[in-house]
């Protein structure tokens, strides 16, 4: 069991419940999945703004959970906006500061994906394996700016140009039109902890280098820098994390 | 609506971040439980102390509700002797990151792969003798929050502006390890090093793969036409990068 069953096992229980009963005992629970959640968030986050390619859409419906989690807090302010007690105001705004910083979260993390969707739309929406990466509403943004920009293509310069220079995804003479991002970049990257059971928690990471490939074991907690794609499967596994 | 930013966070999202980390409180107001959405806050009732994370803290200590314990490492004396162990001891690598506070057991747990900023590196029984990730951040902040809960802060001051000077030493060293590629490791780098050493130490790597790329590719041939042999050790003369 990893921490996206964990996660997944969470989401499931908190569903179970009302929502509107939990300002009761029964937070317990809850506490668990609202730091885990913050947690996650985070890391997606992170990951998401050191690396140069689009990561896979969380499928734990990590970001809706996180959504959902505000939209309930920002209905709690409101009906404790009337209350006028002091005390209860100072209450809120440790509430609404929290709220903001979940905001900015989701916010700078759905931002930094449309960023790299803009860049190279065609490259994510070329196969159906880059495309499964993105959610739902991000392949309707895609389909939506790439229809747009071919339109706009079309009308400034490329309607003008012989039917057979009009396409935007030739590959003739062995090369691709369509840019991809950087997938040699350099990253800094964190050991977490290796997933097999009865390790010692380090992390064996092999780079390719000039004039040699390299492999060390990296411990939890220590910072290395490596290419991206050495690192990519680490990362996706949850052995290592971006910083 | 796109984020108009370069890979890799930048120093406010780093502090960010770093607002995150639990630090100790000593209330002087009650306050009860809320329950946010990262969790309940822990009831305070002075004088008993607290963790809770930074920002929450920084907000009470400006309302003068609370005042903020320093984590162990940010008093002058284990300063000093980081400082020591980074100048004398190890004057080529960083000083070591704390130990993880928890450690792996048979059982696997949630906390296995926590990292900071969610580790509780700098409360007030986090260990003395070790820079956290955060470290930067964490002590520039609170110098500027709550000069008087720190004991000798000019003192603190001083030891942080040495140790960053003596490490962004070692930082721009590291970059000689890049030449030939390969993973280099930056074991008890912190947040803020990373991410203001960042832009240059990746751009000088993507280069150098650039203009080694040709050489990596025929070395690799070389190695398969060998049969996998080993490579590599053989063709440092001409590396010649001081």
């Amino acid at each position: 069991m990893d921490i996206s069953d964990i996660l997944q096992d969470l989401n499931t229980r908190h569903l179970d419940r009302d929502p509107f009963a939990e300002n009761g005992d029964d937070y317990g629970e809850d506490e668990q999945s609202g730091q885990a959640d913050l947690q996650a968030l985070t890391r997606a986050w992170v990951n998401e703004r050191g690396a140069a390619e689009l990561l896979p859409w969380p499928k734990d419906g990590l970001v809706e959970r996180a959504t959902n989690r505000i939209k309930q807090q920002i209905e709690l302010v409101e009906t404790m906006t009337g209350d006028m007690d002091p005390k209860t105001n100072f209450s809120l705004i440790i509430i609404q500061t929290e709220v903001e910083r979940w905001k900015f979260l989701i916010r700078s993390y759905l931002r930094a994906r449309i960023a790299k969707i803009d860049k190279h739309t065609l490259h994510y929406l070329s196969t159906p394996a880059l495309m499964e990466r993105l959610s739902k509403t991000e392949v309707a943004y895609a389909t939506r700016y790439q229809q747009l920009l071919h339109g706009h293509y079309l009308s400034s310069f490329l309607g003008s140009f012989p039917a057979n220079l009009q396409n935007l995804n030739d590959t003739a003479g062995g090369i691709s039109m369509i840019g991809g991002p950087d997938e040699e970049a350099g990253v800094f990257v964190r050991g977490l902890g290796s997933r097999e059971v009865g390790g010692e928690g380090s992390v064996a990471v092999r780079g390719r280098g000039r004039d040699g490939d390299g492999e060390i074991d990296v411990q939890r907690g220590e910072v290395v820098i490596a290419r991206w794609s050495d690192v990519r499967d680490l990362v996706s596994k949850g052995e290592m994390e971006l910083v | 609506m796109a984020l108009p930013l370069q890979p890799g966070l930048t120093p406010m999202e780093v502090a960010f971040l770093c607002e995150m980390e639990m630090v100790t409180v000593i209330p002087r107001q009650r306050l009860e439980s809320l329950n946010l959405l990262g969790g309940p806050t822990p009831a305070l009732r002075p004088p008993h102390r607290a963790p809770i994370p930074l920002w929450l803290a920084l907000l009470l200590k400006r309302q003068r509700r609370a005042n903020i314990l320093p984590p162990p490492w940010l008093l002058p004396s284990s300063l000093d002797s980081i400082l020591k162990y980074e100048t004398d001891i190890s004057p080529q690598t960083f000083s070591p990151p704390p130990p993880h506070p928890y450690p792996i057991s048979a059982q696997p747990a949630a906390t296995d792969y926590t990292s900071p900023p969610f580790l509780p590196s700098s409360t007030a029984d986090s260990p003395p003798d070790y820079l956290p990730y955060h470290w930067l951040e964490l002590g520039e902040i609170l110098l500027e929050a709550c000069p008087d809960d720190i004991p000798d802060p000019d003192r603190v001051r001083t030891l942080l502006r040495d140790l960053r000077e003596v490490r962004m030493a070692k930082m721009r060293a590291s970059i000689k390890d890049l030449e030939g590629g390969g993973v280099s490791s930056l074991r008890g780098v912190g947040a803020m090093e990373v991410a203001e050493g960042r832009q240059f130490i990746v751009g000088v790597m993507d280069e150098l793969r650039k203009l080694g790329l040709s050489r990596e590719i025929a070395r690799r041939e070389r190695e398969e036409d060998e049969g996998g042999g080993a490579g590599g050790e053989d063709e440092d003369e001409d590396m010649g990068f001081e």
